[in-house]
């Protein structure tokens, strides 16, 4: 019989190799039957293999479509979890407060985040798009979020991003807060030159730098 | 001294043109900056001549402003100029209404199907954010191909007489003629949006069978006429694809293998068929990870070339050699810095690629908004210096 890591390890490589849901629902009800708790599935199965995919995207072997595709049977695995999870307790990893910037409507980038993030075990507060700065302020005092993720397509609109930051000094919250910068127009130069912490070229950079900062702590 | 055509026609086919050909692609945002800067709006307006009727008796000649056209202004060879008429969008069109307004944004189903959302504030400087697709799944495209039917004579002009396009397409001289093409990914992921589109290649890899098959068959038949009709007196395929991030394109080079290239060589081998060998890919990203696909699926230039993505016209000429001619590549943070940092990027691109032949020199995409008049006329009197031969 294999043991609880060897089922764990198949659950990362099935979400890894991107093979059909049914692969993966069965092992997960395997797992279940067998009394594997489902936060240990999640936590140790399902989000190593997400690393796993981040690892092949990094590298060039994987691309959106796989992003998106391992996205969505990691969601199918957790809805056949949800009933179990009732009983258990998920540790976050961290909270966040995302949006895209006042005057940008974009958010396909942002979404993949989201995604990512919350299946990275993030907690994600996601204010939408066109998001005012004081609507960031707002949201980082009332979830107590120590990471604010910030999204910009154009050009013409990350500087949005510089008037947020000045709203966090404002507020005397900008040392309890690392920025993260993102979206199209964002470069690594420019989140410096802006006084952010952070830049990120794509979703699963993204996620990398925030689990680091949690892990700084 | 060759004309624009010829300029062009002869730098896609790497043949010595008299200098090389100069291309900037100029949105309203930007260009509306800068008459505000003090472009002169009387120079760069374009006038339609059309016949007025007054009461009925008197029949005079009427200008009537149509757009503005800073091409000539600037002295920008225009790739793109002279369009094959056709439409391929979805018929009948849907019905456009807004379906809600506030102060801030406006909503509305356009004309494809698909539902937007826009800023009213300076909407020139934004893109709509999509809020819904006519595409969902097999049901909803099955209904939407009934729009893509190649047959439906609303695709090609009323004035359609072949002898007389023949005649303007032949003579034509202040630019290139061109027929513009949605590549497969660029349709699907309008018609779906890209996190569907993207998905489905996976969930319902027959749905994206069903829609590549239609999407050749739409294709070939709609341009049918046209290609057969004017054959090499059109200079240029536009191939609109945007399948790419900074991080690389949306969609592997295996799924492009499996789904993508066996329609696109069927599509390009009819262009081939038909002496129309120039066929350049518009996507924005990096794209390295496709191109040698890209090539063996009849692709044979390539616009922008962003360099904050990755990408260098420099290191696609030594690995493709005379397979793709390349336009764009300037950096446009280059341009909008100027002086020194602008002379650098467009020398250091330029000095190479003119020796190699099969390069427009233009920014790596639209001219930003943020690129001042006194930044582009320094960078264009800059560049025109750059495009002449050594005699």
């Amino acid at each position: 019989m294999d043991s609880e890591n060897d089922i764990f390890q198949m659950i990362a490589t099935t979400l890894r190799d991107l093979e059909n849901s049914n692969k993966m629902k069965q092992l997960i009800n395997n797992a279940i039957l067998r009394g594997v708790s489902a936060v240990e599935i999640i936590e140790k199965g399902l989000r190593r293999g997400l690393e796993l995919i981040g690892q092949k995207y990094e590298a060039g072997e994987y691309f959106l479509s796989e992003l998106l595709y391992a996205g969505s049977i990691m969601n199918d695995a957790i809805e056949i979890l949800r009933p179990y999870l009732e009983h258990e307790k998920i540790i976050k990893k961290g909270i966040i407060v995302l949006g895209t910037v006042r005057g940008d409507i974009h958010d396909i980038g942002k979404n993949i985040f989201k995604m990512f993030a919350e299946a990275a075990g993030f907690e994600v507060h996601d204010l939408g798009v066109d998001v005012d700065p004081n609507a960031f302020v707002k949201a980082l005092k009332e979830t107590g979020a120590k990471i604010l993720a910030m999204s910009a397509l154009l050009t013409t609109t990350i500087l949005e991003m510089k008037t947020v930051i000045e709203h966090l000094k404002q507020a005397g919250i900008r040392s309890n807060v690392k920025v993260l910068l993102g979206g199209n127009a964002v470069t690594k130069e420019f989140a410096k030159e802006i006084g952010a912490d952070a830049a990120a070229l794509d979703a699963v950079e993204g996620i990398e730098i925030c689990k680091k900062w949690v892990e700084e702590k | 001294m060759m004309t624009p055509r010829e300029r062009i026609k002869a730098t896609i086919h790497f043949r010595k043109a008299d200098r090389l050909p100069w291309y900037e692609s100029i949105p309203p945002a930007t260009l509306v900056n800068w008459i505000r800067q003090g472009l002169p709006a009387d120079k760069i307006t374009k006038i339609e001549w059309t016949m007025f009727m007054g009461d009925g008796c008197i029949l005079l000649p009427d200008d009537k402003f149509s757009d503005f056209a800073p091409t000539e202004y600037f002295g920008i060879d225009n790739i793109l100029s002279l369009r094959v008429p056709l439409d391929l969008g979805p018929l009948p069109r849907f019905k456009m209404r807004i379906i809600l307004e506030t102060d801030r944004y406006i909503e509305m189903i356009a004309e494809t199907g698909v539902i937007a959302r826009r800023l009213k504030e300076a909407y020139l400087y934004n893109m709509p954010m999509y809020v819904s697709f006519p595409v969902k799944d097999r049901k909803s495209w099955n209904e939407y191909k009934v729009r893509l039917n190649p047959k439906d004579s609303r695709r090609y002009p009323k004035d359609w007489h072949k002898d007389s396009y023949i005649e303007i397409f032949e003579n034509y001289q202040a630019g290139s003629t061109v027929l513009f093409i949605t590549g497969f990914y660029g349709f699907g992921a309008q018609l779906m949006g890209i996190p569907t589109f993207n998905l489905m290649f996976y969930k319902d890899p027959e749905l994206i069978y069903d829609m590549v098959s239609h999407w050749e068959y739409f294709t070939i038949e709609t341009i049918r006429d046209a290609v057969e009709t004017l054959k090499d007196r059109i200079d240029l395929v536009f191939w609109w694809e945007d399948l790419a991030s900074r991080h690389g394109p949306n969609i592997s080079p295996k799924l492009y293998r499996k789904f993508l290239l066996p329609s696109y060589k069927r599509v390009t081998n009819f262009l081939k068929k038909n002496k129309i060998d120039r066929i350049m890919m518009d996507s924005d990203g990096n794209t390295m990870a496709i191109l040698d696909l890209a090539i063996e699926a009849g692709i044979t230039g390539h616009w922008p070339l962003e360099v904050d993505s990755g990408m260098d016209a420099r290191i696609i000429r030594k690995k493709y050699g005379n397979k793709l001619f390349l336009v764009g590549n300037i950096d446009k943070r280059a341009v909008v810095k100027g002086g020194k940092v602008m002379m650098e990027e467009v020398e250091s691109k330029i000095s190479v690629l003119k020796e190699t032949g099969g390069y427009i020199p233009g920014i790596d995409h639209i001219v930003p908004p943020e690129c001042t008049l006194e930044r582009f006329k320094e960078y264009a009197e800059y560049v025109k210096k750059q495009l002449l031969f050594d005699s």
